[in-house]
């Protein structure tokens, strides 16, 4: 039998503009809450590193390097990018992929917008 | 209980002169006088010059930097100053230590990075390389060749290659890494990797000791030769090791086959394990990288000499198992220099016979694209 999710009101949407992101505490739980260019993601505020509080770090891009640039360094992926403020590792926020580690991914949470209101389904 | 159905002569022990051993590093002399008839005008004149200066032990002032001529021999009876003349007494040599297959390296040559003239340097590697072919790898020995090239001037290096790149006696290419300067990693020396890839000839970074004012400096203050020899080599390797991960050079050259020689192996768990750690932090400043740094060390090969000798012999194989090298690291004698290793110090290591007939043979096939008779197989 699927699990009950419960729904938990982070708060109305015009106090989580674009470029914007905050910790929010849900049932003892410490969640991110991003919204990135218009859409809201959501991680765990815990980075599996050295259990950082990742989603209070910076967002921000990084930057890429590829052959068909010569290998130059490139800024990439704009606002899309958390950055653990303990020891710099890296997240795209949309995916909770790790830039530096292709076999870890953090769980990402549903978040949906009700009058107004941003959700989060956990 | 399980019934032994092996015959017994296949359950008997391997001995050292039953499995192939091929030997990643062995020294060929190569003095000023026997390279100027091989050697391009003007610098022809300047070999016939040196013929005439005494040698010391890679040691000849405008050929191969010594010591900084200020330190004095420290007395005993360590004769320091064996060398191999020719290909025959190589190979009577070698056939008396059980190898069957060699990789040649120069003696002088080793320190080409630390000299000054760009010129003078490309025509002593096209020399040695004419050389070498011509009076070492033509006969059907067992002794295959690393070409030398100067990484003062990269460019003449991949013409180099790829004017050898399909002869049979010729199967990887030296790149001296003491005393260079840049580091291997710049992308000034792409040209010679990309020349190697190409001609699948994997590249064989050897250290050696020199003076010279490049990391690691300061090894001209130590009192003994112990000291230098301590520091040089490993650190020697690993900064160019660093250098080449963190400027992604297997990144940039995937199929291009690279070895680090003459340093032992008990550095590599530490460096990567170091890398690692950075990696955490800086990944941004290396973007190129893919995956964790030690992704791309376990691909790297790994010459044993000078092994380490632990009191517990077990703990090197445990060395060698934090890097996967199992599969990456071959044996090397470095014949006939004063520190040279007996393969019988790498066959007894605690080791199953798998492993060990890996390390002391089939890992260097592979790496070097040769067959057990020391044909390439990609010609």
């Amino acid at each position: 039998m699927a699990r009950t999710r419960k729904e938990f009101t982070v708060g109305p949407t015009h106090e989580l503009q674009p470029g914007q992101h905050r910790v929010v505490d849900v049932d003892g739980r410490e969640i991110g809450v991003f919204n990135v260019d218009g859409t809201y993601h959501a991680l765990p505020n815990l980075c599996p590193h050295q259990i950082g509080p990742l989603c209070q770090g910076r967002v921000s891009g990084t930057l890429i390097s590829r052959k068909d640039t010569d290998w130059q360094r490139q800024w990439a992926h704009d606002g899309e990018i958390v950055t653990c403020p303990w020891h710099g590792m890296e997240y795209h926020i949309a995916t909770g992929q790790c830039l530096a580690f292709p076999e870890v991914r953090l769980r990402t949470y549903e978040v949906v917008v009700e009058d107004d209101q941003i959700k989060l389904r956990i | 209980m399980t019934v032994e159905t092996t015959p017994a002569a296949s359950r008997r022990r391997d001995r050292l002169e039953d499995i192939l051993v091929v030997d990643a590093d062995v020294h060929v002399h190569e003095s000023p006088g026997e390279l100027a008839p091989y050697c391009d005008m003007p610098w022809r004149k300047s070999l016939e010059v040196l013929a005439n200066v005494p040698e010391r032990y890679l040691d000849i002032p405008g050929f191969s930097a010594g010591a900084g001529g200020l330190t004095a021999p420290f007395p005993g009876g360590h004769d320091s100053k064996r060398m191999v003349t020719t290909a025959d007494q190589m190979r009577e040599e070698l056939d008396k230590l059980s190898i069957d297959l060699a990789v040649l390296f120069p003696d002088h040559l080793l320190k080409i990075p630390v000299l000054p003239q760009k010129e003078y340097a490309a025509a002593l590697a096209r020399a040695y390389n004419a050389w070498l072919i011509d009076k070492w790898c033509s006969q059907d020995n067992g002794l295959l060749g690393c070409l030398v090239v100067a990484p003062q001037d990269p460019e003449d290096g991949a013409r180099e290659i790829e004017k050898y790149a399909k002869d049979p006696g010729i199967v990887g290419v030296y790149l001296g890494l003491a005393g260079v300067d840049p580091l291997w990693g710049n992308r000034k020396y792409d040209p010679i990797y990309a020349a190697a890839e190409a001609a699948g000839l994997p590249v064989l970074l050897h250290s050696v000791t020199v003076i010279h004012p490049v990391f690691p400096w300061q090894i001209q203050g130590y009192d003994t030769e112990m000291a230098r020899h301590t520091v040089a080599h490993p650190f020697a390797v690993m900064a160019n090791l660093v250098d080449m991960i963190t400027t992604g050079v297997p990144v940039r050259f995937p199929d291009l086959k690279i070895a680090f020689i003459e340093a032992g192996i008990s550095w590599v768990p530490f460096i990567m394990n170091r890398l690692d750690k950075e990696y955490i932090e800086r990944r941004r400043e290396v973007p190129f990288l893919e995956n964790r740094p030690s992704h791309y060390v376990r691909k790297f090969y790994f010459a044993t000499q000078p092994v380490e000798e632990p009191e517990n012999p077990a703990d090197l194989v445990t060395l060698i198992n934090l890097y996967g090298g199992e599969d990456t690291t071959m044996f090397a004698s470095d014949w006939p220099h004063h520190d040279f290793d007996h393969p019988s110090k790498v066959f007894q290591l605690p080791m199953s016979p798998e492993a060990r007939r890996k390390i002391m043979g089939e890992n260097a096939l592979r790496f070097f694209n040769i067959d057990e008779k020391g044909r390439r197989l990609n010609l």
